[in-house]
Parts: C-alpha cells; sequence; structure tokens
C-alpha cells in the first residue's frame, strides 16, 4: 500500500486497500490467473492514484476524495426481498412494462428474482461470479477490454472489488424487442460499498435495449461503484439507458464503456434523481466508420444533492455523428454537473458532433456547473456546443395562470416542458412514459417532502 | 357590473394608471381607446393580477368581489379572462394539455365536474372549427410557430374554453389581417350575452367595425379623459391622438 503520490492516504482508501489484500482469495476469479492478476493490477493502480480529488481536471466539480472519507463494509447483509417490495423502491411504475428481468440484490445475482422467460437461445446470460470463476471464451476475449482507461481510478477500484452482475451476450443478428431491465437493488439496513460489473456484447446486426435501474429499499447511505462495458458490434443497435433512484444519503459512481462498430447506433441516456453524491461516466469510442451516438440526461436534484454526468467521446474513424443533450432541474442547493469532451483523432474527418447542456434553476443558490471541452485534429469536421442556465420564465408562468391553471400547476407544466425535452429521448416507448410519468410526479414529491 | 373606482397603480417606480375610473354594466361592450403610452396595456395587465404591477389607490370590483384580493387564476376562476396582446409560445407544454388543464382547473374551481379526455375532445372539435383552428395545429406546443393571426385566434379559443362573464381584449386586432380580424371579432360577437362584461381595449378604430361598442372612452395619462358612444371612435380615427397623447399619436 504505497502510496506514490505525496499526499496522506485518507481512512477510506486505506481501508478499501487492507480489504483487497484480504478479499482477493474469496473474490470470484480467485483461482483464474489472468481474472486475478486483472484484480492486482487494478488494485496496484487505484493504490498509485488513490480517489480522484478535485485536483483531478476530470474530477474538478466532483470530489469524490473528499466525499468518500469511510469506505463501507464489502459484505452486506442480503436481506431478503420480495418482488413485491422490490417495485415499490423503483418508484416507477414499470408494471405494464413487457420486460426481461435480471434482479441483482446487495451486489449479488439473483436468478429466482429474474426473468429471461421467452428469450430462448438469443441470449447468452450468466452472472458475472460465474464469469469471473468459469470464464467462457466469448467473455474472457473481450472482457476488461471494452474501451479501456487506465486513468480512472474507479474503474480499477470496480475491478479490483468486482463481486458480481452479468455477462450477457446478444447473439448476431438477433432482435430482442423487449427491453432488459436489469436491477440492481440494495436490501441491507446497513450502508456497504457494492462494486458490480456487467459486461455486455452485442453481436452484428442485433438489437438491444438493456435499461439499469439502481435503487434501494432500506439503507439510505449505500456507497456503489458500478462498471458496465458494452460493445455494439457492427451494424448492432443498442439503446442503453440508466435509472439512477439511489437512497437520498447515498453515493454513487457507475462508468459506461462503450465501443462502436461500423454503422452501428447506440444511444444512452441516463435518468438520475436520487443519491446524494452521484456521477455517471459514459466513455464512448468510435472503432469503425458510419456509426451514430446518441448519449443524453435528465437530471432532476433538490436539496443537497450533487450529480455529474460527465461524457468522453473518441472519434477515432471518419464519417461517424454523435449528439449529446443533458437537462437539469435544480432547486435547494443543489449542483449538476455536465462535462462533455470530444477527441477528433486526425483521421476521424467528417465527424459530426454536437452537446448541449442546460440548466432550470428553481433557487438562487443551486448551481450548475457545465465543462464542454473539444480536441480536434481532423480539419474536416462539424463540432459544436451550447450550455444555458435560466430561471422560470415569469412570463410564461404568467400566461399559464391567467389561464386559471394554480401557481403549483403551472409551475410543474413548465418544469416538464424543460425536462421532458430531454427525456424524449428515450426511444423505448414505455420507459420513455414510466419516465415522462416520474418527472411529472417530481415537483409533487419534493413540495410534499418540504411541508 | 365592472367597477374600476379611482384607479391608481405603478410598475416599479412609474406611476401609469392616476384614478382611473370606469363602469361595464353587464350585457354591454365598452371600448377603451388611446395613445402609445396612456396605460391601456398596463390596465389589462393590473386587472388580471400580473406580479410588478402594483395598485397603490382605488378598487376593481366584479360582481361585488374585490378582484384585487384575488390571485391571478382565482381572477380566471371568478369570471375574469384576459385575451393577450402578446401570446406566448411555451415549448414543451402540448396545446391540448394546456387547454384540458386550463379548462378543468377552471371548471374544478368554479365547482363543476372536470371533462374527461373524450368529452374535451368534443367540445375542443365544437370550438376550434368555428374559429378555423385545425387540430394539427393543436396538435403543436402552446403557440409554437402559429401565426400571429393563429397566436390570436387560439386566445379566443382559450376564451370560449373557459367561458368567462368578464372579458378584457387588449389590442387582440394587432398583427391580424382583414380575414383574421373577421374571425376573431365573431368569436367575441359570439360571447356577447346579457350576463357577460367585454371591454376592447384598442389603439385604432377598426376593430371596432367589427365589434361594435355600447360605449367608448378615450385614456390619456392613466385617466379615462372622455366617454361617448360609438361616434367617439370615429372622431378619434379622424383627428388622431394628439391633443390626448405625449405627441406619439398615430
Amino acid at each position: 500500500m504505497n502510496m506514490m503520490t505525496d499526499r496522506k492516504s485518507t481512512a477510506a482508501e486505506d481501508s478499501l486497500s487492507a480489504r483487497f489484500d484480504a478479499a482477493l482469495t474469496e473474490l470470484p476469479g480467485a483461482d483464474v490467473p489472468w481474472v486475478r492478476e486483472m484484480r492486482e493490477t487494478a488494485m496496484a493502480r487505484f493504490n498509485a492514484r488513490g480517489l480522484p480529488d478535485r485536483r483531478v481536471e476530470a474530477w474538478k466539480y466532483s470530489d469524490l476524495r473528499a466525499k468518500l472519507r469511510e469506505a463501507a463494509d464489502l459484505t452486506v447483509d442480503g436481506d431478503d426481498l420480495t418482488e413485491a417490495e422490490i417495485y415499490e423502491a423503483l418508484g416507477v411504475d414499470f408494471d405494464e412494462m413487457l420486460s426481461y428481468r435480471i434482479v441483482i440484490v446487495d451486489g449479488v445475482y439473483r436468478s429466482e428474482l429474474s426473468n429471461l422467460e421467452g428469450a430462448g437461445d438469443k441470449l447468452e446470460l450468466i452472472s458475472m461470479r460465474d464469469a469471473l470463476n468459469n470464464p467462457p471464451k466469448w467473455f474472457e476475449e473481450k472482457f476488461g477490454q471494452i474501451n479501456p482507461r487506465e486513468d480512472e481510478a474507479v474503474i480499477d477500484l470496480n475491478t479490483a472489488f468486482m463481486s458480481d452482475g452479468i455477462a450477457l451476450r446478444v447473439a448476431q443478428g438477433a432482435q430482442i424487442e423487449r427491453p432488459i431491465h436489469l436491477i440492481m437493488i440494495t436490501g441491507s439496513k446497513t450502508s456497504g460499498f457494492v462494486s458490480l460489473r456487467n459486461f455486455v456484447r452485442v453481436e452484428e446486426g442485433a438489437k438491444l435495449t438493456l435499461m439499469e435501474t439502481y435503487t434501494t429499499r432500506r439503507a439510505p447511505d449505500m456507497q456503489r461503484n458500478s462498471v458496465t462495458e458494452i460493445e455494439v458490434g457492427d451494424k448492432a443497435q443498442v439503446e442503453h439507458i440508466k435509472y439512477q433512484n439511489e437512497g437520498r444519503r447515498a453515493t454513487h459512481v457507475t462508468s459506461w464503456m462503450v465501443a462502436l462498430g461500423k454503422k452501428s447506433k447506440y444511444s444512452g441516456f441516463e435518468f438520475a434523481i436520487g443519491g446524494e453524491f452521484a456521477r455517471h461516466q459514459t466513455f464512448l469510442r468510435f472503432l469503425g466508420e458510419h456509426a451514430h451516438a446518441s448519449i443524453s440526461g435528465a437530471m432532476m436534484l433538490w436539496d443537497k444533492q450533487h450529480a455529474d454526468a460527465t461524457v468522453v467521446v473518441n472519434h477515432d474513424v471518419p464519417n461517424c455523428t454523435s449528439r449529446e443533450l443533458f437537462k437539469c432541474v435544480l432547486d435547494d442547493r443543489a449542483h449538476g454537473v455536465v462535462q462533455g469532451k470530444a477527441i477528433v483523432h486526425k483521421r476521424a474527418q467528417k465527424t459530426d458532433g454536437h452537446q448541449m447542456a442546460r440548466s432550470l434553476m428553481l433557487s438562487e443558490i443551486a448551481q450548475f456547473s457545465s465543462k464542454p471541452e473539444l480536441e480536434i485534429y481532423a480539419d474536416d469536421v462539424i463540432c459544436g456546443h451550447g450550455s444555458t442556465s435560466g430561471e422560470l420564465d415569469e412570463n410564461l408562468l404568467f400566461y399559464l395562470r391567467a389561464r386559471g391553471i394554480p401557481e403549483d400547476k403551472a409551475r410543474a407544466l413548465l418544469v416538464n416542458a424543460f425536462i421532458d425535452e430531454a427525456i424524449e429521448r428515450v426511444e423505448n416507448e414505455q420507459i420513455r412514459m414510466a419516465f415522462l410519468a416520474r418527472s411529472a410526479d417530481w415537483l409533487g414529491q419534493k413540495r410534499e417532502e418540504d411541508n | 357590473m365592472l367597477e374600476i373606482k379611482n384607479l391608481h397603480a405603478r410598475v416599479e417606480e412609474d406611476e401609469i394608471l392616476r384614478g382611473l375610473d370606469l363602469e361595464i354594466p353587464k350585457g354591454e361592450v365598452h371600448a377603451i381607446m388611446g395613445p402609445n403610452g396612456s396605460g391601456k396595456s398596463t390596465l389589462s395587465y393590473v386587472l388580471a393580477g400580473k406580479d410588478d404591477y402594483e395598485i397603490t389607490e382605488g378598487s376593481i370590483m366584479w360582481d361585488g368581489k374585490d378582484l384585487s384580493e384575488l390571485t391571478i387564476d382565482e381572477r380566471v376562476a371568478a369570471g375574469f379572462f384576459l385575451a393577450m396582446q402578446y401570446p406566448v409560445e411555451i415549448p414543451g407544454v402540448g396545446s391540448m394539455t394546456f387547454l384540458r388543464t386550463a379548462t378543468n382547473a377552471v371548471r374544478k374551481a368554479r365547482g363543476q365536474s372536470e371533462l374527461n379526455a373524450a368529452e374535451f375532445m368534443r367540445l375542443v372539435r365544437d370550438k376550434a372549427g368555428d374559429l378555423q383552428i385545425s387540430m394539427d395545429m393543436l396538435k403543436r406546443p402552446l403557440n409554437v410557430g402559429f401565426s400571429g393571426g393563429e397566436k390570436k385566434r387560439a386566445e379566443i379559443l382559450q376564451m370560449t374554453l373557459l367561458d368567462p362573464s368578464l372579458i378584457v381584449l387588449d389590442e387582440t386586432d394587432s398583427g391580424l389581417d382583414i380575414d383574421a380580424l373577421r374571425i376573431v371579432s365573431e368569436g367575441v360577437n359570439k360571447m356577447r350575452s346579457p350576463d357577460k362584461s367585454i371591454l376592447v381595449i384598442t389603439h385604432y378604430q377598426r376593430l371596432l367595425d367589427y365589434i361594435t361598442p355600447d360605449r367608448v372612452h378615450v385614456l390619456s395619462k392613466g385617466k379615462i379623459v372622455r366617454s361617448g358612444g360609438p361616434e367617439l371612435a370615429l372622431e378619434l380615427e379622424k383627428s388622431g391622438y394628439a391633443e390626448y397623447g405625449e405627441g406619439k399619436a398615430a
């Protein structure tokens, strides 16, 4: 545990380091040399770097090191949750949603709560625990290599501690029309440090809608550090959605690593309403030409919630397009962060990239930080970015009230008009409708809590 | 009856209305004309209860109720409706959603039953047809991409759906061509009834060719300075506002 940096390690860093040494032989894949080596390499890098703080440019608005002073236990007590409790915790009515369901409770894949009935042989699904203990070839050949990064301490931390999750393969040409709903819920009464890892390969020409839901049933202060790797094969189409509904004192970090093949299409979306400190990172790399990526998000925050959406897109090849739209509704002392970085390689001519970040401030002390970064080495590209921040327009509010709509309702209509532009980016209709309903409830729920 | 007595109002530090008196009995249409800057729009916003428009003296009584004590939406529930000079565009709020929300909010406040989607649809189809508003137009976000004439027709549609008894039309004729003017005027004329009071605020006489007022008042420097029958509007059309205004007469 020799820190190579000049600073003193925190209690959280020290305990994570000590726990790794103790847990290494217990973690899945302990008997698989390459898995064990992968964990050790990652942990060594983490030890050298520590948790990211504001001196790390990419984390300047979200000082995880300051936030995570103590790391919670790796093991959580694993209280059983009933199906009804899980659905209640979601806070969104997905009953009508005809989805395949995969449930992970307290960091453990639960086959008896999951339902992939009817998916047939188009899907190959195993738990991450099983995949690490007995890696199939399709897993081993790409795991940890989908748009990998060596400069992200949280990803290294996940690799070191990953306990479970899913490994999913969608066969070539398979059209999975129903969304797969991956529910990652914690039922423990006490806080825990949960590291889930998902690995998804969508083969050539296949189609998948995957929704990741993060929520909690009991402990409001879970610490979560998830990673999802997703390979989008040539001509494949993936819609990848996240619903972040963590407990009100939770620390939540997720990193999505995405690689796109030629003529593929990827739509990533995050709807963030939970957590006290949350960061969602998307690292996306174009590997084949004529691919399109849309990365969007909606955040609705109040109290002292902090949520950060960070996107890094690497245009390595020509003729690809990317679109980003993030919208934040910020009340009380909330802080919304949107960072969008695009790196256009010199051979990536005809790149067309655009990003937009907008916030609606409902309070004078809410904060919005937006940081676009463009690194362009090609000369024939179209790249743009924009950012706005504003309050509710009093003239619009007056107009609605002058038509008999009470003030609360008028405000809600305008808030939803703002945020729904982002939610409309969700292509799957059932999920989109569920999110629209959730955003419509948001102000009312806030008012109830205020009273 | 609408009774405005000695109304003084200011916007921020500027006193705009300076002792305005006006009575509109039920069943009558009155017009207020006046030069730019005389306080016409201020009067309409004060009646609506817009923030930043502060009444410093006087009273506004409608049907025995003191309007100034009601919030903006409570005034609408009490029967007030202002057709705006510049209807705003609200991207993200669908026209139909807006119309139904407004209609049901007002019905609820008046103790009437709320309309379900089918009932509401029938009502809108009926009213929109008269105003030559297509259902396609109502599929768009509120007023977004509407022409000037479409916006004003949409205002009249809102008016008919909310079934007001005290109607103020603020420069409804501005930006309208003759056809739109005719459609809008017909919409207003249909609202004329023994239990409604209507106030038409306008700079020009031309709207009054279509909506014949019972009384015409001249507003200047925040007060009614002259009142008369419909012939007063024609006289103003000829003479202009030079003798009433700040030299900005049309």
